[in-house]
This record gives structure tokens, sequence and C-alpha cells, in this order.
């Protein structure tokens, strides 16, 4: 007799998904899957709107990353425009997508990962949240919540909202930045590298508590692909995309925006509404691959800056070739956001950073423009297609989450399949199956105001529906 | 860090939500009725997110206001806030006003002289930019209690 255990809504995520972990007639994991249940339709509805109102519509499909949106959105634009943006607006995008990531990487290990980390996966789910964290930790609650407000009050002092800012508009920037604004942001730093320091110190100290976890959650060879920089180091906005294979090999570079749809696919399965993407050559699911801060981490050769360069070389040391357990998201998370506080700085010693000059003109010149960045999860790219009027006529975007998706779903089945003996589950053992999900940090939707609790019912069910097993957390 | 204010009035609310909107319009109208008044800060939200125990910290007293779907649609009610944290709760990344409280006195020792919570019953959530009837003429009131509340907490 088979049975279904379903995990609904999977907790501590960006959206609304669910998990559903198929048992056979002797109690074995037979086939799990990660489902996002939600749909967005961003793709369809902007069809008829001015090209130029795409970067302000599209960064409302998120309220975590909108600043990705913004810009892959804004770049796309740009190929329509054919028009390359003033080095100082390439600038300041670059310290907003930073910001935006030091923030959302600090939501995702601080409240949502560091529950399972710093209290353990077995924790009375009562505490196991932020406030347990805040109570048993104080001086890393204390810094995941610096470590947020400094990113969204760079956001907001650079696009006036610490979520859903304007100032990216196709060709540039709005308005430049003022001297009184750089020194605000300068001023922030030295308690963001102490809040960052605090937490690489202790992830470093609880981190080989979980080896079976390390062993077991989405642990295996993969694909990885990232921007990369011509300096072949980290690059959130701008660079190439790069695709390695398991061994590190190199099997597709320099990948501009335009290559992208020529060797990136998306298939589709029948209990997901999130499409899967994969590298064309070698088919689906053999071309999947991983992006986010582990696929990042695992490309780049360089950091490009001092203390995350050092940051660096440790985590490549936890492997021989690509670091392959999906559990090492989180440390890599850790790195981005030291790096993201040195780059900010970086840049905001450019000497040209307070040119008044940011925003480049120009009307529709091609019909067809791609733009690509990377999301705090991993590559985003937009897609559009216009009429000579430049009104969008399609719109194509792939999601770091989509492409995560193959991934993911492979790491709840290996997880699934090793803590689930005999059919039999404790909460533990689920809570252990959602955290795969969560080290990838998918966004499946984080814009919509929610009431009330979400709870958590997994339920064990018999091939004729009859629930024979259930947790509940209300 | 976060700016210090002797009261917060502390709004959340999606203005694209219909009647989910009464706490940032009621905030609006507090931002106007205080405005050059120091004392007084005022922020709204569309979630109460736990980064937000900084602003509480600062502040000697604060005043959450929101949208409710349990009372009856257009009630009015002001209730007193305390730092026990409901345990059944799951929190993630968007907090109630008890847990932003306890979680403000867990991490920075902060106690309030007051913390009440202002909420507004609601008839509709759905997408829109206008309020419900019942909640239209709820308005006033929330109004007269929104600042019979700060005054108090300010001692005048």
């Amino acid at each position: 007799m088979s049975e279904t255990i379903t995990i609904d809504p999977v907790t501590r995520l960006e959206g609304h998904g669910k998990i559903t972990i198929q048992l056979n007639g002797q109690g074995e994991v037979e086939n799990a899957h990660f489902h996002v249940t939600q749909v967005r339709g961003f793709e369809r509805f902007s069809e008829g709107r001015p090209f130029y109102e795409m970067p302000s519509l599209m960064a409302r499909i998120c309220g975590i990353c909108p600043v990705s949106h913004l810009i892959a959105s804004a770049k796309a634009c740009e190929a329509i425009m054919s028009v390359r943006i003033p080095h100082t607006a390439a600038q300041l995008r670059r310290m907003l997508n930073l910001a935006q990531m030091v923030q959302s990487h600090a939501l995702s290990f601080f409240y949502l990962a560091s529950p399972d980390l710093l209290l353990g996966m077995e924790a009375d789910p009562k505490v196991r949240n932020i406030l347990g964290v805040a109570a048993a930790k104080p001086e890393l609650g204390r810094a995941g919540i610096a470590l947020r407000r400094i990113g969204q009050s760079i956001i907001e002092l650079l696009g006036d909202k610490r979520v859903h800012p304007g100032w990216v508009v196709p060709g540039g920037l709005t308005e430049p930045l003022s001297s009184e604004k750089r020194d605000k942001i300068l001023a922030m730093l030295p308690e963001a590298y102490s809040s960052v320091g605090l937490a690489l110190g202790a992830y470093k100290q609880i981190a080989g508590t979980f080896k079976q976890e390390i062993e077991v959650f989405a642990n295996f060879p993969s694909n990885y692909m990232s921007l990369i920089s011509e300096e072949e180091a980290i690059d959130f906005t701008d660079g190439a995309l790069r695709l390695i294979g398991a061994t590190g090999n190199i099997i597709e570079d320099g990948m501009t925006a335009t290559r992208f749809t020529e060797v990136i696919g998306e298939a589709v399965e029948n209990y997901s509404y999130t499409k899967f993407a994969y590298y064309k050559p070698l088919g689906y699911p053999d071309g999947s691959y991983r992006v986010g801060p582990l696929a990042r981490l695992n490309i780049v050769k360089s950091m490009g800056t001092p203390k995350a360069e050092k940051e660096l070389a440790e985590f490549k040391q936890l492997a021989a070739g690509p670091v392959s357990s999906s559990f090492h998201y989180h440390h890599a998370r850790l790195v981005e956001m030291l790096y993201g506080i040195e780059k900010i700085e970086e840049i905001l010693a450019d000497s040209r950073i307070l040119d008044k000059h940011v925003r480049a003109t120009a009307g529709v010149n091609r019909l067809e423009g791609a733009g690509q960045a990377e999301a705090p999860r991993g590559v985003l790219h937009h897609h559009y297609k216009v009429d000579e009027n430049g009104k969008i006529t399609w719109a194509n975007l792939v999601i770091a989450t989509g492409q995560n998706n193959n991934a993911m779903n492979r790491g709840v089945l290996q997880a699934a399949r090793h803590y689930v003996k005999d059919g039999k589950f404790t909460e533990g053992v689920l809570n252990r199956v959602e955290a795969v999900v969560r080290t990838f940090d998918p966004c499946l939707s984080c814009s919509t105001h929610a009431f009330g609790q979400m709870p958590l019912e997994i339920s064990l069910l018999s091939a004729d529906g009859e629930v024979v097993d259930r947790v509940a957390r209300d | 860090m976060a700016i210090t204010a002797r009261c917060l009035v502390l709004a959340c609310g999606n203005s694209l939500r219909s009647d989910d909107g009464v706490g940032p319009k009621l905030a609006a109208w507090a931002e106007e009725r205080f405005r050059g008044e120091p004392e007084v800060r005022v922020i709204a939200r569309q979630q109460w997110t736990p980064e937000l125990a900084e602003e509480i910290a600062t502040a000697d007293s604060v005043l959450f206001v929101d949208a409710s779907v349990k009372p009856p649609p257009g009630r009015v009610r002001l209730i007193p806030v305390t730092s026990r944290v409901d345990s059944s709760a799951q929190p993630s990344h968007d907090l109630t006003p008890n847990q932003l409280l306890g979680l403000t006195r867990t991490l920075y020792g902060s106690i309030k002289s007051h913390a009440m919570l202002l909420t507004v019953g609601v008839s509709s959530t759905e997408l829109g930019e206008t309020f419900s009837a019942p909640v239209t003429a709820a308005l006033p009131r929330a109004r007269g209690i929104l600042e019979k509340s700060v005054l108090r907490f300010l001692g005048r």
C-alpha cells in the first residue's frame, strides 16, 4: 500500500509551497516533490505596457529582491534602447544590488535558517524561531537585525523606499548620489562588519555539528551557473554567465543575456507552477544546474575584496572541487554578505561616484532585449519583445528559484530517503526535509500581505486517502 | 540607528488591499496631526518585521495600529499589549505586537511605559484602494482614539 506524506505549507520560506513524500508498500520513500502552489502571471499581464514601465512593474514581483528585478529589467530595456549607461550609474546600481543582497541574506540566515542552526533541528517548534534565537543568542539576534536595517537603509537612502525602491530606470538612474548620503552609508559600515563577523564566527563553531545534514542536504554532483567578471571575480550586476560541471570544468562561458535563451531552456512538471531551467545541450533533467551563493562561490576564482578573499579560500577548502552540499549555502551567504559590505565601501571610494551624469536616453532601437543580474538567490534573466511603439508584446523571466528547482526536488528526495524510515517520521525529521529547501532560500512570492499564522500539517495518507498518521503545528 | 522618539505609532497594512489599508491611512493622518512634534514618530509597514524592535526600543511608548478580521466591520478597539509571547504562534519574518515587544525586551532590555493596539474591524481585504462603508464610517472615531492615546502617552 503506497502512502503520501504532505508538508503544507513549508514554513520559513519566502512564499507558499508544499512538500509531498510518497511511500511504497514497504514504507520506503519512493518519491518526493517540492510544489510551488501559487501563480503570479507577471509575464502575461506586462503585455501591452510601455517598455520603460517594466522595471517598476517587475520590481513588484518580490518584496525581498525587488532591486534585482529592477536591474535585470532595466538592462533588458537598455538592450532595446541600445544604450550603455554611464560609469557612475553602473557603480551605484551595483551598490544598490549589494545592499539588497546583504539585507536578503540577513533575513535568510538570521530569521529563517538560524533557528535550525543555533537551536537544533529537533528543538521544540515553539521556540525554534527568531524569538527563540533572540533568547538563546541575543548578540546574534541584534547582529541580524542590524544587517537587515543597514541593507534596507542603504536601499532607502538611494531609492527613497526600503521595499520597491524607484531610482533605477532604463538608461541609468533618476538622480546622482549626494555627498551627504555617501557619508551616511559609510557611517553604517563599521557596524555591518562587526555584525557579519560575529555571524561568521558563530556559524563556523556550529557547522561541524551538522555532519549528517551536510551529507544528505541536496548533496550530489551537479552543474552550477553564475555571473562572473572578466577577472573571474564575483559580480552581482555585470559580467557574463559561466556554467561549470560537477568537477569544476567549464561547460559554457561568456554567456551574455542575448545568448541566454539560446542555451537555457525551461521544462514544466505537472506538480509545480515553477518552471525547471536546464542547459539545452545536455537536455532535461541532465542539464539542470544550481545557482545562488553556493554556485557563485564554486565558480569564481576571486571575491575581489580582501576580507572576503580570505573567507573564499577557507570556503574552497570544504571540498577538492565544487562544494556540493546545499547545506553550505548558509556559509556562502555569510561570505557574500562580507563581500557586499567591502564592495560597497570600495564603490563609495570611487572618485567619480558623485558625478551628476547618471542617465543615458534613447527610444526604441531594437525590438528585442534581454538583461541579467544576480539576485540574492541566483541568476535572474529578463527578456522582452516590443513593437515599434515600444509596447511589450512578449516577456519571459527566468528566476533563480526555477533554476534551483530540480536540485531542490532532488534534495528533498535525498533527505526524505535518509530520514523517513519504515513510513515513520517525527516533526524533527520533517523539519529537516523542509530545511533542505530553506538552504536554497527560494523566493516563491513574498510581496503578498498575509493574514494569520501559517499552520504546518503533515499527514501520512494511505492509498485510498485515509489519514494513518498526522503531525500538526498550529 | 533608530531615531529616538517618546511615542512611536507603528501601523501595519497594505493600501492596495481595501480595508487592510486602514493602518497606513491612520498613520498618514497621525503624521500630519503630529507634524513638527519630534516626540512623536510614525512608521507604516506592510508587515511588522523583527528589525522594528530597534525602533520600539528607542521609544517610551508604542501604539500599534492595524486592521483586524476578528471584530465586526467598523468596530474600533484599543487594547493593551504585553510582551508575553503566545508560544502557539510560530513567527517567521513578520511578528505580532506581543512578539515584537517580547523581542524588544529580549534583545534590548527595553520595557515600554505604554503599549497599546488600536484595531479597526474590516469587511473586505480584496484588491482595491477604497474602504468599505463600515471602515469609512469608523475613521473619525479611530482618529480620535489614536490622537487621545498619543497625547496620553506624552502625558498631556
